[in-house]
């Protein structure tokens, strides 16, 4: 038998670090081949709803950086997805390099972020939600009447993404760009948790008050949580937008953005394996959805409509179920069912 | 036991990898080059649910109604069709996913579409898959090839069908001065499609723009946008919206005793309106490019006998029109080989002057140019009926297309 019979550390670096065990290490490899394979085994619409995910699962994460970990509720991540979009569409029709293209649109919609985050200052909880909607709304207006920029009412047309001559053009090259940039954006937000800003963002979440003692600096790391969860924010919108070959401004509304914080809560606030969760159950959730109103309706084929009207109901009342009885989400879930099986089958 | 846990792990791991493959895989076998009576699978796309389901519904029931009734005729070379009704609840992603199964899992060689969200978004992935959409977002810069190669629609584009009603206003305006034109519209890209179009089309004609106004099409009330307006005394009031927004603009104009002839683009008023409006909705006109029930020509008999004399929306007709046109692009691919995605289109642009049973004006598509018509139907409510005026039909300007 070996020396240690659990997992302690000695140094804070080695309580810090992001897979602790050999098993963890072991599990995340498997499964990183496992998505690398995937693309060669799934037909074109389950790859189709991976990529889905992934882009969801940066959108989520990045929220979930500002909303979860920060304390800052916004209600415009939507419209910064879509001011990434636009940026990433005018860059490539521009000449500009794909990958050059995708991070100026992170920093041009960094700099929209912190525009409406600076309101954060003063505003908290419900008023900083009006606030940020308040960006929503201004945004799509703007997406709607941009002229040459946004394309007015006619929105973009836009390439798939190409880089050094290769040209991701199905859905299982498009898989890997997806699945590249979506553990990239996991790993930024999860090394950010662990450092001096990650630790600043939750004191503040905790209580501003004692934060601003300890001499973090409100405006600046509020600022700088805005500006972070709206690069990944834009970097998903030029993902979406690349993806999808075309955006207008009705892609963006308050309905996406609040998807995404419906993602969040199930996925489990200031958690980003809870954000990988919660993208994964709300892209899934309508195909499950429709597999099975479709197959009842094959049964009885006048009940599919109304299964079909219902599905709407069923999405909120998953969340409301959620809310009830699993406020912490499906990261607390994870959590518990890890926690099982590791005294299986002695539990104490 | 640390050694024990790996292994159960990894033989986890096993088993959910060998239920992915178990998922992977299937439905590889192509249905459409094997046999000749096998289906010929199409796709609709159609908002069963959410903000546009009033007018979604109806317009699926004409597709399915359409399908029908070109199956009972003999299919296409023999082959039936099989019409696969999904629900894109007006929402992108949704509809972009069952896009995805529909035609690399399911193998669909044609979509019939609906809203323009949805539409607009597979522009790309259709000339990709090289699979035609057939679609109800009549938006003017989706009949354009260059931009849209494998997008298709049934009824003149909303930019034309202002343009029709606006020259038939001014033909048969009779006082000396110049008519007062205003625009009343949602701030919403379906809103604001067709107004440069109108604008650019009401100056050549001689019109003075008097004014605009932005209803929402959610709104209740219309009564601070239309003050103003009435000041203004326009002769003809433009509204470009959907039924619900037209009957409260209707009402708040009739409150304030506003005097003017209201004229709505094709979502904008159909049988519910006099429903919803009541009696302010008389006088108003409409631009419709399809028959409405029991009018007299020999598609609505087919559309009467089949629905056993209960009345339909013209949405429903629009769809039947839909899915005739559909077959007919099928029927000239199939005399000249394998009835595939890019078949259809190419024998759709081959289509000139198809009649639709009288169900819609004549239908053309040119590879060049995805207008299916100039032509609008006028129809004006008259104690609370849609009462067919005039069927205007304007030229094919070059320059219009796409705008």
């Amino acid at each position: 038998m070996q020396g240690k019979c659990g997992l302690f550390f000695t140094s804070y670096r080695g309580e810090a670090q992001l897979f602790r065990s050999g098993f963890q290490k072991l599990m995340i490899g498997l499964l990183i081949l496992a998505l690398l394979a995937a693309p060669f085994v799934l037909n074109v619409y389950m790859t189709s709803v991976m990529n889905l995910i992934f882009i969801s699962v940066i959108g989520a994460v990045s929220l979930n950086l500002l909303t979860g970990v920060c304390g800052q509720i916004s209600l415009g991540h939507g419209a910064f997805i879509g001011v990434g979009a636009y940026a990433a569409g005018q860059c490539t029709l521009h000449g500009v390099p794909f990958p050059v293209a995708i991070l100026a649109a992170g920093f041009i919609t960094a700099m929209v972020g912190m525009v409406f985050g600076v309101p954060s200052l003063r505003l908290k909880g419900i008023y900083l939600a009006i606030a940020t909607l308040a960006a929503q709304l201004v945004l799509e207006y703007v997406f709607l009447h941009g002229g040459e920029i946004t394309g007015g009412s006619n929105g973009l047309l836009l390439e798939p993404p190409k880089m050094f001559g290769f040209s991701f053009d199905t859905e299982g090259k498009m898989y890997f760009l997806l699945f590249f940039c979506a553990a990239m954006a996991l790993l930024v937000v999860s090394n950010i948790m662990r450092s001096k800003y990650g630790r600043a963002f939750v004191s503040i979440r905790d209580f501003y008050l004692s934060a601003e003692i300890v001499g973090v600096n409100l405006f600046w790391y509020k600022l700088v949580a805005f500006g972070v969860s709206s690069f990944l924010a834009g970097v998903a919108g030029g993902l979406w937008g690349h993806y999808t070959g075309y955006i207008s401004g009705e892609q963006f509304n308050i309905g996406l953005s609040i998807s995404y914080l419906a993602m969040i809560i199930i996925g489990g606030l200031g958690s980003v394996i809870g954000s990988v969760f919660g993208a994964i159950f709300v892209v899934l959730l309508p195909e499950v959805l429709n597999g099975l109103a479709n197959g009842l309706g094959s049964v009885f084929p006048d009940l599919s409509l109304f299964l079909v009207a219902l599905r709407e109901g069923v999405f909120g009342l998953v969340l409301i179920l959620f809310l009830v009885f699993e406020p912490e989400g499906l990261a607390h879930r994870w959590g518990l069912i890890k926690a099982y099986w590791k005294l299986y089958p002695f539990a104490h | 036991m640390r050694v024990g846990k790996i292994i159960t792990a990894v033989s986890i791991m096993l088993v959910a990898g060998l239920m992915l493959f178990g998922c992977g895989g299937e439905e590889k076998k192509s249905a459409e080059t094997s046999k000749d009576t096998s289906p010929i699978r199409v796709g609709g796309l159609v908002d069963l649910s959410g903000p546009t389901s009033s007018v979604g519904r109806p317009y699926a029931e004409g597709i399915k109604a359409g399908v029908k009734y070109v199956n009972e005729q003999g299919g296409i070379d023999g082959r039936q069709i099989e019409f696969d009704l999904q629900d894109t609840a007006y929402n992108v992603q949704q509809g972009l996913s069952l896009y995805k199964k529909m035609v690399n899992t399911d193998k669909a060689v044609c979509i019939q579409g609906f809203g323009s969200a949805v539409t607009e978004a597979l522009i790309r992935n259709l000339a990709k898959d090289k699979v035609p959409n057939l679609s109800a977002s009549y938006s003017a810069h989706l009949t354009d090839p260059k931009k849209a190669p494998y997008n298709f629609f049934s009824a003149a584009d909303y930019s034309t069908q202002l343009r029709a009603t606006l020259k038939y206003f001014r033909s048969n305006w009779k006082e000396d001065r110049a008519p007062r034109v205003a625009f009343i519209y949602p701030d919403h890209p379906y809103g604001l499609a067709p107004i440069p179009a109108g604008k650019a089309y009401a100056k050549e004609l001689g019109y003075e723009i008097v004014g605009e106004a932005n209803v929402s099409l959610k709104a209740i009330d219309a009564t601070t946008e239309l003050l103003p307006l009435k000041d203004l005394a326009p002769d003809f009031c433009w509204i470009g919206g959907t039924t619900p927004s037209t009957s409260v603009i209707l009402k708040s104009a009739k409150n304030i005793g506003m005097e003017t002839v209201f004229f709505t683009n094709i979502w904008g008023s159909d049988e519910s309106l006099p429903t919803l409006a009541g009696a302010d909705a008389n006088g108003s006109y409409s631009n419709q490019a399809a028959a409405v029930y029991g009018q007299d020509v020999p598609g609505m008999k087919v559309i009467e006998k089949m629905t056993g004399g209960v009345p339909q929306m013209t949405h429903f007709s629009r769809g039947f029109v839909s899915a005739l046109v559909m077959a007919e692009g099928m029927k000239r691919a199939a005399a000249n080989g394998p009835v595939t995605g890019e078949a259809i289109k190419t024998s759709l642009e081959t289509i000139r002057d198809y009649d639709p049973m009288g169900l819609a004006p004549l239908i053309s598509y040119f590879p060049d140019d995805h207008r299916p018509n100039m032509a609008v139907f006028i129809y004006a409510i008259e104690d609370g009926k849609l009462t067919f005026v005039k069927g205007e039909i304007l030229d094919r300007r070059a320059e219009w297309l796409g705008h």
